[in-house]
């Protein structure tokens, strides 16, 4: 069995915001439509503010202990270690869902009808199982190809989008109900699952700074708004007509008659769920202890794709693993609740040695 | 045996892609443009196959709109359809009123339809023009690029198009119009929402 490699904390939080970015791509008519682009970057700014404010409970343990969830507790109380792998294992293979069914679906609508859901998410699975199992630094390391790549795909979409700008498509005025507000808010905390991935992967990174938090975050949310901004004053009211609106946006983009760039969004969404879906199972290895181990990643893989085939024949089952709200609420257990209640119980448990 | 067994599990991988069973590219079937025009008071779609020769190759279909002809063309006419690569929807001028927005509402819900695919007025001279040579439908493409550049104001895409029928600012649509008189001409014209 491989040992894991502490790397620089910059690499991993280019990783996360990478994979923070995947939400906006996949994102399928979760953004209100009633709602202005005005009343929408509110939203995003509220919604990346709880984001931060979810990372606060790891970084305080990453700061006073250098450990993350699973360390503080590995030695210290055997059964509170297995309660707590358990939760995220639960939490994580929901997140692989989260992410690996808008992306199948997208795939099949939007990109190649013919192929069957399941073909892909069997094939992409197959591939972080080996990521997984190189481990968490290579994963990291192919962050920084895929944060080129993403850049180029941005360029490609924004100034290939330039053409079909029209202000008048839409209004700047700030329009949206409290409704609205609920439900884009809701989304844009979303992307609140990259502090999970912190809470239980920060004992490997060197050099951990706040604010790295907070310009992985800013830049998320710099693209989230430039997404929507063209979303809503290129694509305009036809993409209230049209599922998964930031691949219509790479479909609208074109430079002169380079088009095509659809490809290159569908890309980025398959490399982002990839890493996601990597992380995802670093992590559930790790919470057991196994973090490199093939059979048990193996495993966790296998679950996931048997959920995902149950969701494929059953629509309810779908619908349960792609509700952000309840997405938001298991984050919020495991990014703050969970952490809290380890460092507590880990402070109690030293007080009385003492 | 790791790398045995790995070697396997790729290739039964690939196999389940779909790479066992060759699919192969049926020309036949890819629509590059779409004429309605009207005879006796029936609408007729007119769908030009991709084709390399001069002549074009269209399936004239009657129907009373763009959804139930591409259902009719799938089912009866064409049965490996494909509206991928449609570039160029052409109208008559004289039944747009019926035609034009119900089917750009359609377009619009479609995901296989490009929303940068150019759509034009057309006359009838125009039309049967296009039934002739091949190289009609590509000059009207050119002349249509060259009067968006001349005009901002025109709407030569589906997006466009649906976006300004969508809008409430006004009660007309700038929409390019072509006429053949001798020769292929362009122009703006402004009709009702």
């Amino acid at each position: 069995m491989q040992q894991e490699v502490r790397f620089s904390s910059k690499r991993f939080f280019l990783t996360l915001m990478l994979c923070a970015c995947s939400v906006i791509l996949l994102q399928n008519g979760d953004v209100s439509q009633s709602s202005s682009f005005a009343f929408n970057v509110v939203c995003v700014a509220v919604g990346l503010f709880i984001c931060f404010l979810m990372f606060i409970p790891a970084a305080v343990i990453k700061r006073r202990t250098d450990a993350d969830v699973f360390t503080l507790l590995q030695g210290r109380s055997v059964s509170a270690l297995r309660a707590v792998a358990v939760f995220y294992a639960l939490y994580f293979i929901y997140t692989a869902e989260f992410f690996l069914l808008p992306y199948t679906d997208m795939f099949c609508k939007k990109y190649y009808s013919d192929a069957p859901p399941c073909v892909i998410s069997f094939l992409v699975l197959a591939g972080c199982v080996y990521a997984a199992f190189k481990g968490i630094n290579v994963i990291t390391r192919f962050g920084i190809f895929l944060f080129a790549f993403a850049m180029l795909t941005n360029v490609l979409i924004f100034g290939g989008s330039l053409s079909s700008l029209n202000l008048a498509n839409n209004s700047f005025s700030f329009e949206g109900d409290p409704a609205d507000f609920l439900k884009n808010t809701a989304y844009f905390i979303t992307p609140g699952f990259i502090a999970v991935l912190f809470a239980c992967l920060s004992s490997y990174v060197n050099g951990f700074r706040l604010r790295q938090t907070a310009v992985s975050l800013l830049l998320t949310g710099v693209k989230f708004i430039c997404i929507l901004f063209f979303v809503c004053f290129a694509v305009g009211a036809y993409a209230s007509r049209q599922e998964y609106q930031s691949f219509v946006l790479s479909r609208v983009a074109h430079l002169g008659s380079f088009a095509g760039i659809e490809s290159f969004l569908t890309g980025v969404s398959t490399m982002s769920v990839f890493m996601i879906t990597s992380l995802v199972l670093c992590c559930i290895g790790k919470g057991f202890g196994k973090s490199k181990s093939l059979p048990f990643i193996s495993f966790a893989a296998a679950v996931i794709f048997i959920i995902h085939l149950a969701a494929a024949y059953n629509q309810s089952v779908a619908m349960f693993f792609t509700a952000p709200l309840l997405f938001d609420s298991l984050t919020l257990a495991a990014a703050v609740i969970a952490p809290v209640g380890c460092y507590w119980l880990i402070r109690r448990s030293s007080r009385e040695k003492t | 045996m790791k790398r045995l067994s790995l070697t396997a599990a790729l290739l039964s991988a690939v196999m389940l892609s779909g790479c066992g069973s060759s699919h192969k590219i049926e020309t036949a079937a890819v629509i590059e443009n779409v004429s309605v025009d009207s005879r006796g008071g029936q609408i007729y779609y007119t769908f030009f196959r991709l084709t390399g020769g001069d002549t074009p190759d269209g399936t004239e279909i009657p129907a009373d709109s763009f959804e139930q002809a591409c259902d009719l063309a799938r089912r009866e006419y064409i049965p490996n359809l494909s509206l991928a690569k449609l570039e160029l929807l052409m109208i008559n001028r004289d039944i747009c009123g019926e035609v034009l927005k119900r089917d750009i509402e359609y377009i619009s819900t479609q995901s296989s339809f490009s929303p940068m695919a150019y759509f034009t007025l057309c006359d009838s001279q125009t039309l049967k023009s296009v039934c002739e040579n091949t190289s009609v439908q590509q000059l009207i493409e050119e002349q249509l690029a060259l009067c968006k550049s001349q005009n901002a104001d025109v709407n030569i895409s589906y997006l466009s198009l649906f976006n300004s029928y969508s809008r409430a600012d006004s009660g007309d649509v700038t929409v390019p119009y072509v006429s053949c008189d001798g020769e292929i001409r362009i122009s703006a014209i402004k009709i009702s929402k």
